[in-house]
């Protein structure tokens, strides 16, 4: 069991912040590697987040929020 | 070679596209989680094209590959624990953290350069291979590009001198339907890459990039002609890409019923579920494959995460062979050379410098000579490599197509084979064709690979300026632009003395020289001895010493500068003259010296003065020694116009000796 921190990805050389406009999974739920988790809007694209791990999901933020790069925004428990 | 296809091939290749898949997926989740920062190409589709072409290579054939580049990087058998170190910008990278996702290097797997600019490896893959051939190493070598880089010069350019010249190179076209954000049917009116390979002479393959089979059949005859010598092949995998241009960009502009198609036709699906169906493997030995990998690219990915972030030193090392050449590098002692007399030889600049390609020629096994017009019986535009293919022979002096990309990339090439190429560009102003190979490669490769590679290669180009109306565009120098690119050494000198001793020190250091000829010097002559010698690079000259003013000049300015103090002595003013003759690496320590002297500093350059050489020497002359200077240092440049046609007019342009006893007044009546 190892706790996994999800941050704000880096999608574009220009991108320093993004938002995230939904959540495809509901705190608690199990994810799999591949999953889309969530959706993040930037100035320049819409991009579907895949899981990088299988666990327990805890999103860390709501939707709407515009967070910098590289802020958690979710925890994975594997 | 084209075989049946069978378990084990099938089974070997199906582990180099699960370690591919492995990486990338790994590379994609880092950057996910936002553990990595950085743009990245994934190869999502083209898992097959890499590793079915390996399938028919020998371990120790070589590569050159562009920025899309994980499958071809895992294919070649670079250590997977250094792709992620390098990805993770650690000095347990391939390149020690200085090259990146777009420029890993490792020459231990063959793996000899990826680039980062479109279709800039190909002219570059043509130099391994004819330093292959030279060497009779038998050794062949692909080089890996997209559809997008099929439509850039420099890949035109390297396709017929690869043909001209039956070089053992595979082109691989991976075409994925997509440069960057533009579909192939929008950027290319041709049905097909491959189809342009008989305009080239060359063999063309188009083939199914997902169908492993189908790819190693193709590469297996481009094989066997590269090592028959019968030339290269332009090899065209067609694989469509099943993901935006780099992780995180937007797909708006990719046709989404094409890429659902092309997902459900995915190679890593497809051949799997034909290796299942053929009986080649089973579903147990697949798996136990994948987990493999997987575990392969876990353990990789921790060692990157373990290892240690490049040392600050790491910075200023991999420019040259010899940190202290960096042109702002602490002054040191350079080694004292006894140089020969002078004598009273006579011979002009230009049998000077073709006494020196010579002598190196004859000398060394690994000097080759690479331009347009060099053979007899041209012998070169203004014959300084006149007889020179004749007495050494066309295979090591070789004249080529009128392809500035094709001429400096087949010499980086060479040289990183260890080949002393000189590459001859006629005049300076065409070097601009071939900036991308100069500036991108040859002088950032060693930087970029964490000096796993170098390119000790020299190119030789005329200023060809006052001499007389060659015009805006064949009489410039440029000397300033090339100094500005770390990495490039630059060398200008004024006389025959000098032009031999410096080449031949030139051809024998190990980094990319700048070897300025100005036309106005080539036929002037002066003493030169017959032996070998070699002028170290980085030591200016004082070859009049006085006590009033420094004059500083290079090259053909050194003219002006010496009919300057010559005048200006009549008038009883003392004009010390240094003849800088290399920029780079940069003899400050003897300027700065004579500046605290004299007090007193005027710089002459034929160049534009604005934004010139000059600017640098002023600027760092004024830092060094403010308090010291009795006057502002001063420039004489050329004036801020491009070179004019007419005689009266390219007289204004040009500084001359009236200019130099102006200015040299000027500085002595400023207080």
């Amino acid at each position: 069991m190892a706790k996994m921190t999800l941050k704000v990805p880096k999608l574009a050389v220009s991108m320093q912040e993004g938002t995230v406009v939904a959540w495809h999974v509901s705190a608690g739920a199990a994810v799999a590697v591949g999953q889309t988790i969530y959706t993040i809007e930037t100035e320049k694209t819409s991009f579907d987040v895949e899981s990088p791990f299988a666990g327990t999901l805890t999103p860390l933020v709501g939707t709407g929020e515009t967070l910098k790069v590289g802020t958690p925004i979710a925890e994975i428990l594997t | 070679m084209a075989d049946t296809p069978d378990a084990a091939t099938a089974v070997a290749i199906y582990r180099t596209m699960a370690r591919i898949a492995a990486a990338d997926r790994a590379i994609c989740q880092a950057l996910a989680a936002g553990d990595l920062q950085f743009q990245y190409y994934p190869a999502g589709g083209q898992e097959a094209i890499p590793a079915a072409i390996a399938s028919v290579l020998a371990p120790d054939d070589l590569a050159v590959i562009t920025y899309r580049c994980i499958h071809d990087i895992v294919a070649k058998g670079t250590p997977m624990t250094e792709i992620m170190a390098e990805m993770y910008g650690r000095v347990a990278g391939t390149s020690k953290g200085k090259g990146g996702p777009m420029h890993l290097s490792d020459p231990r797997s063959g793996l000899m350069a990826t680039t980062g600019i479109v279709g800039a490896g190909a002219p570059i893959a043509n130099g391994i291979a004819l330093a292959q051939t030279l060497k009779g190493t038998g050794r062949i070598v692909t080089c890996a590009f997209g559809d997008g880089a099929a439509n850039i010069g420099a890949v035109h350019e390297a396709l017929n001198l690869a043909a001209l010249w039956k070089l053992p190179v595979i082109f691989v076209c991976q075409n994925n339907l997509y440069a960057e954000y533009t579909s192939f049917a929008h950027s290319t009116a041709s049905p097909s890459i491959a189809a342009r390979a008989e305009g080239y002479g060359m063999a063309g393959e188009l083939v199914d990039g997902t169908d492993p089979f189908a790819i190693r059949a193709a590469a297996a005859r481009a094989v066997a002609r590269a090592r028959a010598g019968a030339g290269p092949t332009l090899l065209e995998c067609v694989a469509h890409r099943l993901q935006g241009h780099a992780f995180g960009s937007d797909i708006a502009h990719m046709d989404m019923a094409a890429l659902e198609r092309a997902k459900a036709e995915a190679p890593m699906r497809t051949f799997r579920a034909r290796l299942l169906a053929e009986g080649w493997a089973s579903e147990a030995e697949l798996a136990a494959i994948e987990a493999e990998a997987e575990a392969e690219v876990a353990e990789a990915r921790a060692f990157a995460e373990g290892s240690q972030a490049p040392a600050a030193s790491e910075l200023t090392t991999d420019i040259f062979a010899d940190e202290a050449d960096r042109p702002d590098a602490p002054a040191r002692a350079r080694p004292v050379v006894a140089l020969p007399e002078a004598g009273t030889r006579m011979l002009t600049f230009g049998q000077a410098v073709t006494e020196a390609l010579d002598l190196a020629l004859g000398s060394d096994p690994a000097v080759i000579l690479l331009g347009e017009d060099i053979e007899d019986p041209a012998g070169g535009i203004v014959k300084m490599t006149h007889g020179l293919s004749t007495r050494h022979g066309r295979a090591r002096v070789r004249g080529t197509p009128i392809s500035e990309q094709a001429i400096v990339g087949a010499g980086i090439g060479a040289a990183m084979c260890g080949m002393k190429p000189v590459a001859e560009i006629m005049v300076c102003d065409f070097a601009m064709v071939a900036m991308d190979q100069i500036a991108n490669h040859a002088a950032k490769l060693r930087y970029m690979s964490g000096g796993r590679t170098s390119v000790p290669m020299v190119i030789r180009m005329l200023t060809a300026g006052n001499v007389g109306s060659f015009g805006a565009q064949h009489s410039q120098s440029l000397e300033a632009w090339f100094a500005h690119i770390p990495g490039l050494k630059v060398v200008a000198p004024s006389n025959a003395y000098d032009a031999k001793g410096m080449l031949l020190a030139a051809i024998d250091d190990p980094d990319p020289v700048i070897f300025l000829e100005a036309m106005r010097c080539v036929f002037v002559p002066g003493p030169v001895p017959e032996l070998a010698y070699r002028v170290p690079l980085g030591v200016a000259a004082t070859v009049r010493e006085g006590r009033d003013l420094t004059i500083v000049s290079w090259s053909w300015g050194m003219q002006e500068a010496l009919a300057g103090a010559e005048r200006l002595a009549k008038d009883g003013i003392s004009a010390e003259v240094i003849d800088l003759r290399s920029l780079v690496p940069l003899d400050f320590a003897a300027l700065g010296e004579s500046a605290a002297r004299t007090g007193r500093v005027l710089i002459v350059h034929p160049a534009v003065e604005f934004g010139g050489f000059g600017a640098e020497l002023a600027a760092r002359l004024q830092e060094a020694l403010w308090g010291r200077l009795r006057a502002p240092v001063m420039r004489l440049g050329a004036a801020y116009t491009p070179v004019p046609f007419s005689q009266t007019l390219e007289a204004l342009h040009f500084p001359d000796a009236d200019g130099v006893v102006m200015k040299a007044r000027a500085l002595l009546e400023a207080r």
